[in-house]
């Protein structure tokens, strides 16, 4: 780099003077930047960000997002919200919706949340109201937006139904960590008022159901008679993690569908939880469904097999039952 | 591009020595992956499994650890609401884009240095995660950036370390096997070997060497806070490892020699206990050495941490029970008592219930925990996970401040 210039003083021979010289090849790329901490401003936050947007660095993106939503609660509202309510930007507009998320979030400003959810039914671009939806996610959104998901997993766009589902199902799982009854309820009814299969078989196969109430539990029932066999292995996946004084009913719903289900996905499926809803104790009822069924016989005896090791975590029970089948 | 969750938490790479996998977490086995030890959650990368047990920490809430259940989570997002709440303003760095766009290997340290000396802590993720950008899959680039270690200062080197521990480059087996020589080597102070020791711990599995040279480290009588580290890297490559449906066997069998034989009583129980995040079923040769550990083991907290690991095995019920039966008996700890009665609980659930019923005729304090634990398995619940989380009291006897 510094070859252009030392070329340079050779040839006019001033070797002893370079030093003293200007050398633009390296000035140019080499200064430290002079960084200045300053004062956050929604302006400048919005600028850095749509700037950064660009950036190959994901780093640096990430920096910029996270800067913004740890800024929000000492950002002045009005602006942020004005800035929120302008914006049609979806990119731009997940990370205000962040930020105001995170206002409520951490109490600083208990209806931010709400100009967010307001927006999304609003909002007649799919587009915004994913992005919006977005930044719900993994917050207390479950719980502080009214019937917005019960509503959403109906919506016209299928991404929206989608990145709803995801929502409530991240939320169940990593906010509340699946011991929220309330939590659970509200997914399994936004599962039950969806329009789409899809979207019902994943809320259900992906919330626990260790504490719902004897309604959603009901709720889930009703859909065994689904007509679609993804949504009815989904709700026979929910029915086998239901609190202990739904066990001995969901237990007998299972055991009764068996004969008649169709689907070989489905019936695997009801084995796995009458497995998860008796332990060891499930042993004899799978025995006696043995021969209903002979290509899922070799399913019946792995499942015998292993919930004869007599663990007493389901997680642990399933985790065997999942490497016995990847051995060689 | 979804937005971090709003509640971060720090993981720093040297965990503090004595400050200890949270001791909580004994409670129980499964959820204990739930409750977070944020350090070894958060960068276990792919998912735990189909349990659903790998929640990221930072969302973990704080509470989980109380009793290592998290069961009455929830309230998202309520803060104490007594006093408003109090914020610290954010910094923005005037020129930090033109810092991000120049910033190379050869000049990080001299650029970064102002910013580091803030104290920002989101412009010290930032400056991680760039570093982690820069190393890239270069392996001179690695090495260059494990030279600075030397001299680094603390947040530097917090900073260096956790790149590099991130980096793709540190899975390239000359880089690996340089941080394992630098680690156990006598060059450095024991803080830093520690540092780089753990910056080992995202390695997809050890070899049977480096298993081995580790392993012989931690158990020197003077390895010290990095000798910790060396076990605590040997026990977090073991639960990937084991994650990805690999072998755990050389892995626990090291650990249980550390936690046999090393004189340092830390290490030794960090060594007994760490298999627990992993939740192995143990084989018979395992149990055997446990049930060892049960019985001869000084420390109180290395009994407790056997308890747990050997409720879970695959082999024969009634013997476990009948070791834990003699040990409460003849076990003068409370703490140890209390592991020995509830752990029964996860050997055997509903059947355990005589053994432990003789426990509480062996020591009164424990009969009105026998009525709790009798009157949850009347009502059906099966699973250890739930039992756990119904108990009214999960810390009876005060065990988890021993641990703070």
């Amino acid at each position: 780099m510094s070859r252009p210039s030392s070329l340079t003083a050779r040839v006019l021979g001033l070797l002893a003077l370079c030093s003293f010289l200007p050398m633009p090849s390296l000035a140019a790329s080499d200064p430290a930047p002079s960084l200045q901490a300053e004062t956050c401003s929604v302006e400048g936050l919005m600028d850095g960000i749509r700037r950064g947007l660009g950036s190959k660095s994901e780093a640096y993106r990430k920096y910029l997002r996270t800067l913004l939503r740890e800024s929000a609660v000492t950002l002045p509202d009005a602006e942020l919200r004005a800035a929120f309510e302008r914006e049609t930007d979806p990119v731009m507009l997940e990370h205000l919706a962040a930020a105001l998320v995170a206002r409520t979030e951490r109490g600083a400003d208990p209806e931010a949340m709400g100009v967010v959810a307001r927006r999304i039914l609003g909002e007649r671009d799919a587009s915004l109201r994913v992005a919006s939806l977005r930044a719900l996610r993994r917050t207390s959104g479950t719980e502080n937006t009214g019937d917005l998901y019960e509503r959403l997993v109906r919506d016209a766009s299928p991404e929206v139904r989608e990145a709803a589902a995801t929502n409530l199902i991240e939320d169940n799982l990593h906010v509340y960590s699946g011991h929220h009854g309330p939590a659970a309820d509200r997914a399994v009814a936004a599962a039950a008022a969806s329009s789409d299969p899809k979207v019902t078989a994943r809320i259900l196969d992906s919330v626990s159901t260790e504490h719902i109430s004897a309604e959603s539990a009901d709720r889930i029932k009703s859909l065994l008679r689904s007509d679609d066999a993804s949504v009815r292995a989904a709700a026979v996946n929910a029915l086998g993690g239901v609190p202990s004084e739904q066990m001995a009913g969901a237990r007998e719903t299972l055991l009764a569908m068996y004969r008649d289900e169709p689907d070989t996905g489905v019936r695997k499926m009801l084995l796995q939880s009458i497995a998860q809803l008796g332990f060891a104790g499930a042993i004899p009822d799978l025995q006696r469904l043995r021969n209903v069924d002979p290509a899922l016989a070799p399913e019946v005896d792995a499942w015998t097999r292993v919930l004869g090791m007599g663990l007493q975590e389901w997680s642990l029970i399933l985790r065997e039952k999942q490497r016995s089948r990847q051995a060689p | 591009m979804t937005p971090e969750s709003v509640h971060r938490a720090a993981s720093p790479v040297t965990g503090p020595r004595g400050g200890r996998v949270p001791f909580v977490l004994l409670g129980l086995g499964a959820v204990i992956l739930l409750a977070g030890v944020a350090l070894l959650v958060r960068d276990s990368g792919g998912g735990e499994g189909a349990a659903g047990a790998d929640a990221p920490s930072a969302q973990a809430r704080g509470r989980l650890g109380q009793g290592g259940a998290g069961g009455s989570s929830g309230g998202g997002g309520q803060q104490a609401e007594a006093l408003p709440p109090r914020f610290d303003g954010t910094l923005c760095w005037k020129d930090l884009e033109r810092f991000n766009e120049g910033v190379t290997v050869g000049n990080f340290r001299q650029w970064a240095a102002p910013l580091l000396a803030s104290g920002d802590p989101v412009v010290r993720d930032y400056l991680r995660e760039r570093l982690t950008e820069l190393i890239g899959n270069d392996a001179a680039h690695a090495t260059e950036v494990l030279g600075w270690a030397r001299d680094a200062g603390p947040r530097e080197f917090n900073v260096i370390m956790s790149a590099l521990r991130a980096s793709e480059a540190v899975h390239q087996p000359q880089v690996a096997a340089r941080l394992l020589e630098q680690g156990v080597s006598g060059d450095l102070d024991g803080a830093r070997r520690a540092g780089i020791l753990s910056a080992l711990d995202t390695q997809k599995r050890l070899d049977a060497e480096s298993l081995g040279r580790l392993a012989d480290f931690a158990k020197e009588p003077a390895s010290g806070e990095a000798g910790w580290a060396a076990t605590r890297t040997i026990a977090r490559v073991m639960k990937r490892d084991f994650n990805e449906k690999g072998n755990l066997a050389p892995y626990l069998d090291k650990l249980l020699t550390i936690g046999t034989e090393s004189p340092d009583e830390d290490i030794r129980y960090l060594a007994l206990s760490m298999p627990m995040h992993a939740t192995p079923v143990l084989d018979e040769d395992a149990s055997a050495r446990y049930a060892k550990v049960l019985t001869s083991e000084g420390s109180p907290d290395g009994r407790e941490a056997a308890a747990h690991n050997l409720s879970v095995s695959g082999g024969d019920k009634a013997r476990t029970l009948e070791l834990f039966s003699q040990s409460f008996a003849t076990e003068q700890e409370v703490c140890v008592r209390w592991a020995l009665f509830r752990f029964a609980a996860r050997v055997a659930g509903r059947d355990a219930l005589p053994v432990m019923a003789n426990m509480a005729v062996v020591d009164a304090r424990f009969q009105p925990l026998y009525h709790v634990f009798e009157r949850i398995y009347a009502s059906g619940t099966l699973d250890f996970v739930r039992v756990w989380n119904s108990l009214p009291e999960q810390d009876p006897f005060g065990c988890l401040d021993r641990h703070h």
